[in-house]
């Protein structure tokens, strides 16, 4: 996408210094109307209609796999994640676990972040993830995840909140299934992180 | 009178302003839009500061050189400043200056209604501002998000200096609107056709039609969002049955074609620019206005694109994911035809062209990035980060600034009679663009490293760390530009070389006026026969202010316009319009009344600011048609072609008419959040039992439809020319209006609505108002119109007046039993009480 | 009145279709979220719903109607003579209808692949 971004750029950068710069001679309005139409119609038209059909054939396939439709075996984990002026509240709703500021996650599974907000607007987001979705008050959105390797991530709040903005992080740690199960049973991180505001 | 100087004589002193304080009371579109531009130059500056001032935050980690509390307020205020009291406000002062002189007129239609806008521009401006003087500048971001606008989480008085001054400033957007759209379609000069309009017009008149359907739900979403935050009406709030995603679809159903009404007019630019450096008339003039005409349309479809990550199903972003991505077309089209006019021309390389090259370069980097941004996956990854940011600057500087500077190089000869200085010139344009891009293009990669936007500050070792110092360097150099091209401005006012007349050898008719211009632009209006009229006839200039062609005849001491058919351009009839007036200020001064005590919530001091605003401004409508001040009726009456009040279709109907356009939209956004609460607000309740009397409503209602049925046979026999019985006629209407107008009342005071409670009762409450409002103007017009066909100034002979009130009557009556089908009928029918 | 409106000469033509797809693009958009507030179809059954049915038929009429309008607007600029402020109208109509037909096609097109209310 970027690459053809630029080479779209220069190509045009190119063209229209050219064009500044070069002496055409004589023209008749007949040739302008010609010039016109071959450039309004292949600039103008082709190139646009040509880059967003490529664009789309990419773009929805890839918005469907980051649904949260059901996957094709078993279920989603579920955990809920609550934005408050300015932390995380972190709860696995099958096991009585809490945390702040903080996920555990097992790594090559889907999950489903829960989302929703005590207070005002918020937005999750671990870039290294996948994209962000926003806490909106009376709603709970459904965010899916999926880590490929095991380790820690970070992330933030993205959306503009107020005063402690800007220290709204945490951090999801992706362990491998057997680590992960070994962590839920003996969950000694029950007050890792801890309130910022 | 044929001598030219006498002749200037005799014009500047019907059309010239008044002197020293007297200024005050101009109404002349050539001063009103110079000191748009001036005073928006200013808010500029501050903008630019508050930039300044982020940027030195940003430049290292960590660092505490303003806090968190005060660094909210000036990025909300750098984008606030930057949005509504530069970029808007700028260009409508320059389609105020340069429409009338590109159409071959020697005013706008509505005048005064021009010095209003710039009064509710300067004193909003003014108390937004006085915000940040005082520590209390809003802070929740310029798009005010609530519930971190709300009363709840924003307590102090900021959300409230921004939803009411930017409200107050909106009104000079829509004052512009109205006015440019009827200058444009009724008085061009005769022979200019649509299809011979110079390009710039196409672009202001779609910028003016946008402002009209755009600004509306804006202005709603502030009301509404003023009435939460003061009044405690939950329109937003989830547990009174709000909701605030309202509020988005609102603000961005304005925001989004807000990016565009900004860009039509800097496209304008370009292309106007273009054919004269390219010597060499435009190529695809119609293909351009075929884009000018999509852009207007698509880009209302767009605006769930801020949204993708609120929670939508993704079907319904897909459409706005496409529909974003097809506002490609239209902007390809145009850069292609820009492409092929330089293709096909000779440049003549010089400033302006300099800055139509920059902003080729920023404005097509920042549409692709906008491309890329259309793609909902992609935009769920970088919305919210300094890559978005990266990105309206692109669009934002690229798209509007550059132009607008390339357009104020162009047409500073003909503001200041002088050429500016080439080598300052030069400076200014690489410091700005070399500064930008060393800026915005950093910000970029500082995006797609993870960095959101509206952070105060950021940890050390992420990786942005030389990205942002690199930035803010950027800032610094790109301001040392702009303070240079500041300098050239001033310096050039008098050190530059004298202009000659049509410098850069144009082809539109604003050239043909004297440079600086005078107060009425031409002495005499020509036909008009091609797109090119001073590439056609050179002498053109000369022939105009000797008073060679139409209405050259100054005596009467009317300021006169001529009127003629929106598409073929044919005359249909003089229009005289009002001269320096004191009244727009006056009434500006109640609104600013209005502002202030609400923001300080003396509530009675602003009832009398609305009643002694209301009476200024009937007092102004009083000076219309033939009062003394106005067109009196003379002996030797103008009949070929005729004074627009002897008329049956004058301005003030298509004002009228087009007010009404911007009033149905805000209508309709009432409409929507309605509908929108009934159907996805996540926690909608309807009050317990029915409180307003749905037959009380229905006997009202049928008083209203009796009155405008009273009217209209009114201006029936009008049209046809009898005037035998107009007075009873119409104190009859003025009765049965009353007695609607009582009626309605007491339906309100006993509905019993607790708009407090419930975001139901809330809505139904401002519905009834809204209705109230105008039932209350329609009647008092009314009134007046009695009063004034008893002094004769509405008859058989003159039946303008009544003529261009009765689309409002005609509009209450609809929105009566719209709102009655809508908010009581339809609910009914849905299982619920209304 | 009426009939000098119809003429594809006249300017009105070329916001008409323009109108057209913005209305229906409000149906589109209020339809859908209106069905998947009331009556949300089962996420399992993708794209093969009654609701994705509907929207399609609704494109399909409206496509149907711009490229009708297209194809008037086209015929009637060639009539007129070369220059004259009918065929730039008529040119222009004719532009703005098939690009609305256009932008009809492409926005209506997720309908066909994307479940409707996840």
């Amino acid at each position: 996408m970027f690459g053809f971004s630029v080479v779209v750029m220069a190509a045009l950068y190119g063209l229209w210094w050219y064009a500044m710069r070069r002496d055409p001679g004589e023209i008749s309005d007949q040739q302008a109307q010609r010039h016109q139409n071959r450039w309004v119609i292949w600039g103008g038209l082709a190139l646009p209609i040509g880059s967003i059909t490529l664009l789309l054939a990419f773009g929805i396939p890839a918005g469907h796999r980051m649904l949260p439709l059901p996957p094709a075996e078993g279920e989603a984990l579920v955990i809920e994640v609550k934005a408050h002026q300015w932390f995380w509240q972190v709860r696995y709703p099958e096991r009585d676990i809490e945390l702040i500021n903080a996920l555990v996650i097992p790594a090559n599974t889907p999950v489903d972040i829960h989302l929703t907000t005590a207070d005002v607007i918020h937005s999750f987001w671990v870039p290294r993830l996948g994209g962000k979705l926003d806490t909106i008050p009376g709603r709970t959105n459904v965010l899916r995840l999926e880590a490929d390797r095991t380790g820690d991530f970070h992330g933030q709040c993205a959306e503009f909140c107020g005063a402690g903005h800007a220290h709204m992080p945490f951090v999801v740690t992706a362990k491998s299934a057997e680590d992960y199960q070994q962590w839920l049973n003996n969950p000694d991180a029950r007050t890792q992180g801890d309130r910022d505001d | 009178m044929t001598d030219p100087r006498a002749r200037h004589q005799a014009f500047e002193k019907v059309w010239g302003n008044l002197p020293g304080f007297g200024t005050l009371a101009a109404v002349n579109h050539t001063s009103i839009g110079l000191r748009f531009m001036v005073t928006g130059m200013l808010f500029f500056l501050v903008g630019g500061l508050l930039a300044m001032l982020v940027r030195t935050q940003l430049a290292l980690p960590e660092q505490e050189i303003i806090g968190p509390e005060a660094y909210n307020q000036f990025f909300t205020m750098h984008g606030t400043v930057m949005m509504f009291l530069f970029a808007i406000p700028v260009l409508e002062g320059l389609a105020l200056y340069m429409i009338p002189k590109m159409i071959g007129a020697r005013d706008l239609v509505f005048p005064r209604i021009s010095s209003l806008g710039y009064y509710c521009y300067l004193f909003g401006g003014l108390i937004i501002l006085s915000s940040l003087f005082l520590g209390i500048a809003p802070d929740s971001g310029w798009f005010m998000y609530t519930p971190l606008s709300s009363a709840e989480y924003a307590p102090g008085p900021g959300s409230d200096f921004w939803l009411l001054g930017i409200t107050f400033v909106e009104i000079s957007a829509m004052a512009a609107g109205i006015e440019l759209t009827v200058s444009i379609l009724r008085s061009r000069a005769p022979g200019m056709t649509l299809t011979r309009m110079p390009i710039f017009c196409w672009y202001i008149l779609a910028m003016a039609l946008m402002i009209i359907f755009g600004f509306p739900p804006l202005i709603l979403g502030s009301i509404l969002l003023e009435l939460e935050r003061a009044a405690g009406w939950p329109f937003f709030e989830v547990a009174g049955g709000g909701d605030p995603l309202l509020w988005q679809h609102l603000f961005w159903l304005f925001g989004h074609p807000e990016v565009y009404i900004l860009f039509l007019p800097a496209a304008g630019i370009v292309s106007t620019l273009i054919p004269v450096f390219a010597r060499r008339p435009l190529v695809g003039y119609r293909w351009i206005v075929l884009s000018i005409l999509l852009i207007g349309f698509i880009s209302f479809g767009l605006w769930v694109h801020h949204m993708f990550t609120v929670g939508i199903p993704q079907l319904a972003q897909a459409f706005f994911s496409v529909a974003s991505m097809l506002v490609a077309v239209p902007t390809a089209i145009q850069v292609f035809a820009w492409l092929a006019t330089l293709w096909t021309g000779r440049v003549a390389f010089s400033l302006p062209m300099l800055w139509i090259f920059g902003f080729l370069i920023i404005f097509v980097c920042g549409g692709l990035t906008g491309v890329m941004l259309a793609l909902v996956p992609f935009n769920w990854q970088v919305h919210d980060t300094h890559f978005v940011v990266a990105h309206l600057h692109y669009v934002l500087v690229g798209g509007m600034f550059f132009p607008l500077m390339a357009g104020l190089y162009y047409w500073l000869p003909h503001i200041s009679g002088r050429m500016p200085s080439e080598r300052l010139g030069y400076w200014g344009f690489w410091l700005t663009f070399i500064g930008f891009n060393a800026t915005f293009l950093l910000m970029h990669l500082t995006g797609l490293l993870g960095m959101p936007r509206r952070v105060y500050t950021y940890e050390a070792g992420l990786g942005w760390d030389w990205l942002n110092l690199l930035s803010s360097v950027g800032g610094f150099i790109m301001s040392a530009g702009i303070a240079l091209i500041l300098m050239d401005l001033l310096l050039h006012f008098r050190f530059g070389k004298p202009a000659s007349r049509n410098p850069w050898n144009a082809d539109t008719l604003e050239w043909a006026t004297n440079t600086p211009p005078s107060a009425y632009n031409f002495g005499s209006i020509p036909d008009i026969d091609s797109r090119h009229p001073l590439w056609d006839d050179p002498g053109l200039p000369d022939s105009i202010a000797a008073g060679d062609h139409h209405i050259p005849e100054i005596d009467h001491g009317r300021r006169e316009l001529l009127g003629t058919d929106a598409i073929g351009a044919r005359v249909r009839e003089v229009m005289h319009i009002p001269t320096n007036s004191w009244w727009p200020l006056c009434a500006a001064l109640g609104l600013a009344l209005v502002c202030i005590s609400l923001l300080v919530r003396v509530y009675p001091l602003a009832l009398f600011g609305l009643v002694i605003a209301g009476i200024f401004l009937f007092r102004w409508s009083w000076e219309n048609g033939a009062h003394p001040k106005a067109a009196p009726l003379g002996v030797n009456e103008r009949t070929d072609p005729p004074l627009h009040s002897r008329t049956t279709d004058g301005p003030g109907r298509w004002g009228m008419i087009v007010t009404l356009m911007a009033d149905a939209t805000l209508y309709l956004s009432l409409l929507f959040g309605w509908f929108y609460l009934w159907t996805v607000s996540p926690d909608w309740r309807l009050p317990e039992e029915t409180r307003l009397s749905t037959s009380g409503l229905m006997a009202t209602g049928v008083l209203l439809t009796l009155t405008v049925f009273r009217y209209r046979r009114l201006t029936e026999r009008l049209r046809a020319g009898q005037d035998s019985g107009l007075w009873p006629a119409s104190v009859q209407t003025s009765v049965l209006a009353l007695l609607h107008l009582g009626s309605l009342i007491w339906v309100i005071a006993s509905a019993g609505l607790e708009p407090g409670a419930l975001a139901h009762d809330a809505v139904l409450s401002v519905m009834l108002y809204y209705l109230l409002f105008h039932s209350l103007v329609a009647t008092l017009a009314s009134l007046l119109q009695s009063a004034r066909i008893k002094l004769g100034y509405v008859s058989a002979h003159l039946p303008y007046e009544a003529i261009v009130l009765k689309p409002f009557w005609i509009y209450t009556l609809a929105i009566f039993w719209i709102s009655y089908t809508a908010f009581l009928l339809l609910p009914l029918a849905w299982g619920g009480s209304p | 009145m009426i009939r000098r409106l119809w003429q594809p000469t006249h300017p009105v033509h070329t916001t008409l279709g323009l109108l057209l797809w913005a209305l229906w693009f409000v149906v589109l958009y209020g339809g859908l979220s209106i069905v998947c507030a009331v009556a949300p179809p089962a996420a399992a059954s993708g794209a093969l719903t009654g609701l994705n049915g509907g929207l399609l038929l609704l494109t399909a009429t409206v496509l149907a109607l711009l490229a009708i309008m297209t194809w008037r607007c086209w015929r009637a600029g060639k009539a007129q003579a070369p220059g004259s402020s009918e065929r730039f109208m008529a040119r222009l109509g004719a532009g703005a209808h098939g690009v609305s037909a256009l932008a009809t096609l492409w926005i209506g097109l997720p309908v066909v692949v994307l479940p409707p209310c996840v």
